[in-house]
């Protein structure tokens, strides 16, 4: 109850231009929409990247918010929707989430200089799929983040956001790998 | 879970910074509806302007014509508020509820027309599909300023469902639209006004449903 009053108020000032205020929305809000994207979703990833894709269209639509009603069913009710949508577009393009590791990949240069083709290809394969499809889309396919947006029916920024995840994940998993070939 | 942090992600708070501006809150529902309340009363009386009054007005007194043509328009501007309160995230229908903003509307058409024709039968004898067709077509025609005003007021909120906000909001602009047409068309036989007005007035909702979703801006 103090929580949902000191929302409001919160949600008043970001409104009003106190854009501090967002970093305390934060706090409270984001396990409450952690917890319902990952009940949804049962993937604790997915669940993470779409509580960014919430607060990004919690944003936009952050002009709807009454005060005179409570912020919390405004926030899951943006949150089902963006899940909603997740699971539309993944059911849409089931050929995104093909075996990756069966795939024919161009790799860049630079790969080359800490593992074999092999290894990304395996790597990638242990990236969540959202972020997977951002970096095969982007990295290896070529095509922009405004591309994947609109193919993957999410936020230009929200590609970008899974594109560097997945690109950080990625390069995380192949240092352990090079960093075990090494103690061999 | 990857990201149990109290603080946001520097990306995230750095795209929400590119764009951050100070918004200001949206007004209620019942508010924005009445936007529409001028494109309502031209609506109610433009046919009767330009055309004439219904031969059997006298037979319906005052009541029977303008009294429930203004009933129906007061109809329709309640359920395109409740249009607007749908587009509202967090505030949308259940099912229920979104089964009775539609059902009681054409119920209450079905009265009206039922009323009219106990009051003043008058059939329809020949050119049924001509004066249904024209009908139909004026119904529509004279709901479409109300339906893209209605849509455009409806895509300033954040609809979820775009499609369900914009069948309500076509429904609420189909009955101010036919509040007016009926108070030209001449034949008050249930046959006729069912197919035609009602058909009409559910034309505008399908088309209020595909504006709204090609209006809106949520992805």
């Amino acid at each position: 109850m103090r929580d949902e009053s000191r929302l409001r108020a919160l949600m008043v000032s970001y409104q009003a231009g106190h854009f501090e205020s967002f970093d305390e929305i934060y706090a409270i809000l984001a396990p409450v929409l952690r917890r319902y994207l990952y009940r949804q979703s049962r993937d604790a990833t997915r669940a993470d990247d779409l509580v960014q894709e919430t607060f990004l269209q919690m944003h936009r639509a952050r002009h709807t918010f009454d005060p005179s009603f409570p912020l919390a069913p405004w926030a899951v009710a943006i949150a089902r929707h963006v899940w909603l949508m997740d699971r539309r577009t993944a059911s849409r393009r089931p050929w995104a989430t093909a075996d990756v590791t069966e795939m024919e990949l161009p790799v860049r240069a630079e790969a080359s200089s800490f593992a074999d083709r092999t290894e990304v290809r395996h790597a990638l394969a242990q990236v969540v799929s959202p972020q997977r499809q951002a970096v095969i889309q982007h990295h290896i396919l070529g095509l922009s983040f405004r591309e994947i947006a609109s193919r993957a029916g999410i936020a230009e920024t929200a590609a970008k956001l899974r594109s560097s995840r997945g690109i950080a994940k990625l390069r995380s998993l192949l240092s352990e790998k090079t960093r075990e070939h090494g103690h061999d | 879970m990857t990201e149990q942090t109290a603080q946001p992600p520097r990306a995230l708070r750095a795209r929400l910074l590119a764009d951050y501006v100070p918004v200001k809150p949206l007004a209620a529902p019942m508010a924005r509806a009445l936007w529409m309340l001028p494109i309502a009363v031209i609506t109610l009386l433009a046919a009767q302007l330009v055309f004439e009054l219904r031969v059997d007005a006298p037979r319906l007194g005052w009541s029977g014509t303008w009294g429930l043509s203004t009933a129906q328009v007061v109809l329709g501007l309640i359920v395109v508020t409740a249009a607007l309160r749908e587009a509202v995230p967090g505030r949308s229908w259940g099912r229920a509820a979104t089964a009775l903003w539609i059902g009681v509307p054409i119920a209450v058409v079905v009265a009206i027309t039922w009323a009219s024709w106990e009051v003043s039968p008058v059939h329809l004898r020949g050119g049924w599909y001509f004066v249904g067709g024209l009908c139909i077509a004026g119904s529509v025609v004279s709901a479409l300023p109300a339906v893209a005003m209605a849509s455009v007021l409806a895509a300033r909120a954040y609809p979820l469902r775009p499609a369900m906000s914009g069948a309500l909001l076509g429904l609420g602009a189909g009955l101010m639209a036919d509040a007016g047409w009926r108070l030209f068309c001449h034949f008050s036989e249930p046959a006729h006004v069912l197919s035609a007005h009602l058909g009409g007035v559910l034309v505008a909702m399908c088309l209020g449903s595909v504006m709204a979703r090609r209006f809106a801006t949520n992805p």
